[in-house]
């Protein structure tokens, strides 16, 4: 009897805590409806399944609105998902950036055959990452990795006639089952130490394990995000995935997955290793560090303006893990984390938006494409400035008060050199964004008709970043005060 | 009462976007609107000026929320080293735009520059708020380097590149600096106001140092002092006329501004330990900058390294009075002097540049041997250039005289030998300068140069309000050393 009540009171709890999951079950329903009207809505109409997976994200959205202003955060199911404030941030974004970039593939994968189960695959994507930002149990974040990586693939060789499209699927293939297949082992053996799957339990004895055994294990665990990240030494498979994915994809992937995987790195190391155990912060500086300046020295020789943002992404991974490596010591880590990557998205997406118009129109992503571009279309080329300007770190904009966030995370946390990195990559980071630029404003290109015109969904997508680009720079206060609430929930 | 400070800075920026929007038809409307909304900026800074207490320091702040979480907001305030610079900045863009950069009339994209510029600059020396004034800095930056990289000289790409490049280092070690700042403050703030009245770092060791090293070297690039004045020349030949006019004129002063307001006010202590190296760099700039200058022949060349001579001298005044030891008296003389040499400097050099442009639009060449004999045919031009010159090396009765002697004799309270050796520079520059004169403006008049026409109305509009100036504050020095009266905000 006593049993029987236990298990019914544990049901109703759990069926009650399901009100959390509401944003995760949006994004579930959107991808299931997508793959069922996929088969039935005749093939010209598939633009409907887009706009079914738009109106999904935004749902997902308005959900964790709701649940943030009625409930607050909470740790559901057992303790294996944290509904906190870290969770509900990143959700939010990633459902809002989501169904922008839904509207930046609409014109790309209009009339393919499959279209909409390639709106279905992001939202899978989706769902994946939405749950790797709130697993707070090792099997939970490797099943979500998982369903990231899987989908990930499948939209990078979403254009079957593509062989550079083919061959970038295959080559991020490769790449991510080893790095997954590491985290899996890391994960495994940090079982071995502890007997525990859960991150908080994990956290109670594993930094108590042999020094040799936690290291190892961690470093292996470390691989397996920091892959998602594009982490230096992780990092090889971006450009030519970039370069050779459809363009939308090549933005999507450089903007959600990647922080996925470092949320999940902020929230699995100082749970598993509180404090500094096994000196994860130190090393994660020294990554952040190789991170930004590879990635700004190799974007330096770029001439095709994707492997140039991809390039520019693996820095932007960099400055993005000063707000993780400062978690240890330092409270502002985590806003600053959460902010910076708000105003990356918003920026990087409207710099592909702006790339990926002019790729329909001049048929090239070469730098040459740009010039003139902006005598023939200024309202992108003032957007396109804006962007890199604010992947520059510039003020107003919105990647400066991201950086102002990361950097003053590195100084109060005790890594003032790592600061001092960030500023010499930021002023050697100038070239390659100027290089984009200048061409734009000062070189005179030849009229070109347009080949084919950006479209409605495109033109949107492009004027929601770039407004966000430069919006959440001088309105900074609301997102301010979400990150500073976007704290993570011990059990 | 109407918030001024802010009008004289939104106004600008706000006129920036509605240029934007104006239909390209209406060819004449950007100058219009332009010289309109910097004359109206002008007018709300002397209404300021005529509200201005000059012995009670730093005042009339005006504070809107902006960033609560991180106490950031926009804060403006005056001083008398903030309203001076203010109100020279004013007066510097009138002629700056109604001479115009590109094509005439002056394009749509040209105006909103010019108007970004003013807006961003007068921010920066209002702001009593770290944050906006870091964001000030480097909106200058950007608008300066799309003015030099799109209406400039032959290798207008690669000076402006440098000029970013240059900027940018320099900013971003004063970003660091404002962030430990910002961080040692209890609670944090980027209220400047307080950040100088508490200072955070008072006394501490390594920190303030690094802290104080890391301002410095910011500033010091934007100054320029020697060694980190290597972007100078480049810019300032390679920018359009206007472009040059402010660069020298407003811009340089963001270097000393910043030396004095963060430096020397909130870390005073870290300042007294470097004073005596910084006076030194001062006066090597100053001796450094007049020699080179002695040796060009380019007028343009010959005025932007005269700048680094005379930004050098406001180096000394500055180093001298955060020197250990100094007397109160000495040092309100020398951050007066420094003050009232940016004032001059700004107007004599903006006049000098467009003399430099002007000549070059006529005669297709600035070099001064080719030149000879202008007197002649233009003796209007001649004669304003050479007012403007003898300005320039300091000749009593025109402004940087007051200004450079309260320096000397500030500085000489301290450091005695550094003083008389500038003295040197004063003798280098009214060398280099006489022989200029010699060289282009006496002696024979070719038949190459007999037919240039003299100034026309745009270009006097552009260049007799300044030469006034100079002479105003020259006979009266006092009208702009009351209003700056150190001695009630240090």
């Amino acid at each position: 009897m006593d049993m029987l009540e236990e298990t019914l009171a544990m049901e109703d709890r759990m069926l009650a805590e399901l009100v959390w999951l509401a944003p995760i079950g949006a994004l579930v329903l959107g991808a299931i409806v997508a793959i069922l009207m996929a088969l039935f809505v005749a093939r010209g109409r598939q633009g409907l399944v887009g706009a079914w997976v738009a109106l999904a994200h935004l749902a997902a959205a308005g959900l964790v609105v709701a649940i943030w202003l009625t409930r607050g955060p909470a740790r559901v199911m057992e303790g294996t998902v944290s509904m906190d404030g870290l969770a509900l941030a990143v959700i939010g974004l990633i459902a809002v950036a989501g169904a922008v970039v839904v509207a930046l593939a609409r014109p790309v994968v209009a009339g393919t055959d499959r279209e909409g189960e390639f709106y279905a695959v992001l939202t899978a994507a989706n769902l994946g990452a939405a749950v790797l930002v709130a697993a707070a149990d090792i099997a939970l974040v490797a099943i979500a990795l998982g369903m990231l990586s899987l989908t990930s693939f499948v939209l990078t060789g979403y254009l079957r006639s593509s062989a550079a499209g083919n061959e970038a699927s295959i080559k991020y293939y490769i790449y991510g089952t080893v790095a997954g297949g590491s985290m899996m082992f890391g994960f495994s053996w940090w079982f071995g130490l502890t007997g525990e799957t859960g991150l908080d339990a994990i956290g109670q004895s594993l930094p108590q394990a042999p020094t040799a055994a936690l290291i190892a294990s961690t470093a292996l665990v470390v691989l397996g995000l920091g892959y998602k990240a594009a982490l230096v030494p992780f990092h090889f498979w971006t450009p030519d995935v970039y370069a050779g994915a459809p363009l939308p994809v090549a933005a999507y992937l450089s903007v959600l997955p990647k922080i996925a995987g470092l949320v999940a790195l902020a929230r699995v190391l100082p749970l598993a290793l509180p404090g500094d155990a096994a000196g994860w912060s130190t090393a994660l500086a020294v990554i952040a560090a190789a991170t930004m300046t590879l990635g700004n020295l190799a974007a330096l020789w770029q001439r095709d303006v994707v492997r140039l943002l991809a390039y520019s992404s693996i820095a932007q991974s960099g400055y993005l893990l000063m707000g993780v490596a400062a978690l240890s010591a330092s409270a502002e880590g985590l806003p600053a984390l959460v902010y910076y990557a708000i105003a990356y998205t918003a920026s990087n997406l409207a710099a592909f938006a702006v790339v990926l118009a002019v790729q329909r129109e001049r048929g090239s992503v070469d730098l040459a494409a740009f010039a003139g571009l902006g005598r023939a279309h200024p309202w992108w080329t003032a957007a396109l400035i804006l962007a890199f300007l604010s992947l520059l770190g510039l003020p107003p904009l919105s990647g400066f008060v991201g950086k102002l966030g990361v950097f003053t995370a590195a100084i109060d946390s005790g890594l003032a050199w790592l600061a001092v990195v960030a500023v010499i990559n930021t002023v050697i980071s100038l070239f390659p964004y100027l290089r984009v630029i200048a061409p734009t404003v000062l070189d005179s290109g030849e009229e070109q008709p347009a080949a084919r015109p950006a479209g409605a969904p495109l033109a949107a997508a492009l004027a929601i970043a770039a407004i966000a680009t430069v919006a959440i720079g001088l309105v900074a206060e609301p997102l301010l005060t979400l990150a500073e609430s976007a704290t993570m929930l011990a059990s | 009462m109407m918030p001024l400070l802010t009008t004289a800075v939104a106004l600008p920026l706000l006129a920036a976007v509605v240029v934007g929007l104006v239909p390209a038809r209406a060819a004449r409307a950007p100058r219009a609107l332009a010289l309109v909304t910097s004359a109206l900026v002008l007018g709300a800074l002397i209404a300021t000026w005529a509200r201005f207490d000059a012995g009670a320091g730093m005042q009339l702040v005006e504070e809107a929320t902006w960033i609560p979480s991180i106490d950031v907001a926009w804060r403006l305030g005056v001083d008398g080293m903030s309203l001076a610079l203010s109100l020279m900045t004013a007066v510097v863009f009138l002629p700056a735009i109604l001479y115009g950069v590109g094509r005439r009339p002056l394009s749509r994209a040209a105006a909103a520059l010019l108007l970004l510029l003013e807006g961003a600059t007068l921010a920066f020396f209002l702001a009593q708020d770290f944050f906006l004034f870091y964001v000030a800095f480097d909106v200058t930056l950007v608008a300066m380097y799309f003015l030099i990289a799109l209406w400039g000289e032959e290798q207008r790409r690669y000076a402006a590149l440098k000029f970013f490049l240059y900027t940018l280092i320099g900013s971003l070690p004063v970003l660091i600096g404002i962030i430990v700042l910002f961080l040692q403050a209890e609670p944090n703030t980027f209220d400047m106001i307080r950040l100088a009245s508490e200072q955070p770092l008072a006394g501490a060791g390594v920190g303030a140092s690094l802290t104080f090293l890391a301002f410095f070297v910011g500033f010091a690039i934007k100054t320029p002092i020697v060694p980190f004045h290597t972007w100078l020349p480049a810019a300032h030949v390679q920018a359009p006329t206007a472009g040059s006019v402010l660069l020298a004129g407003v811009l340089l002063k963001m270097g000393t501004y910043g030396l004095v307001r963060v430096n020397l006010q909130m870390l005073p202590d870290a300042f007294a330990q470097y004073a005596l190296p910084i006076a030194i760099l001062g006066l090597f700039s100053a001796l450094y900058g007049a020699l080179v200058a002695l040796a060009q022949s380019d007028f343009k060349r010959l005025v932007a390294y005269t700048s680094v001579n005379h930004m050098g001298y406001v180096v000394i005044g500055v180093a001298a009075a955060a020197a250990p030891g100094i007397s109160a008296s000495a040092r309100d003389l020398a951050i007066d002097g420094a003050v009232l040499q940016m004032i001059a400097h700004g107007l004599v050099t903006a006049a000098l540049f467009f003399a430099a442009g002007f000549i070059l639009t006529r005669a297709k060449t600035r070099n001064l041997d080719e030149l000879s004999g202008l007197m002649r045919p233009m003796p209007v031009y001649g004669t304003l250039t050479a007012v403007a010159m003898f300005a320039s090396l300091g000749l009593p009765g025109l402004a940087q005289f007051p200004a450079e002697l309260q320096i000397f004799l500030g500085t000489f309270d301290v450091y005695p030998a550094i003083a008389v050796t500038a003295l040197l520079g004063l003798v280098v520059t009214a060398a280099l300068f006489l022989l200029a004169l010699q060289r282009a403006f006496l002696g024979e008049t070719s038949d190459r140069w007999a037919g240039l026409r003299d100034l026309g109305a745009r270009e006097l509009g552009a260049l007799v309000p300044l030469i006034a100036l100079t002479v105003i504050l020259g006979v009266y020095p006092r009208l702009a050393l009351d209003l700056i009266s150190a001695g009630s905000w240090l």
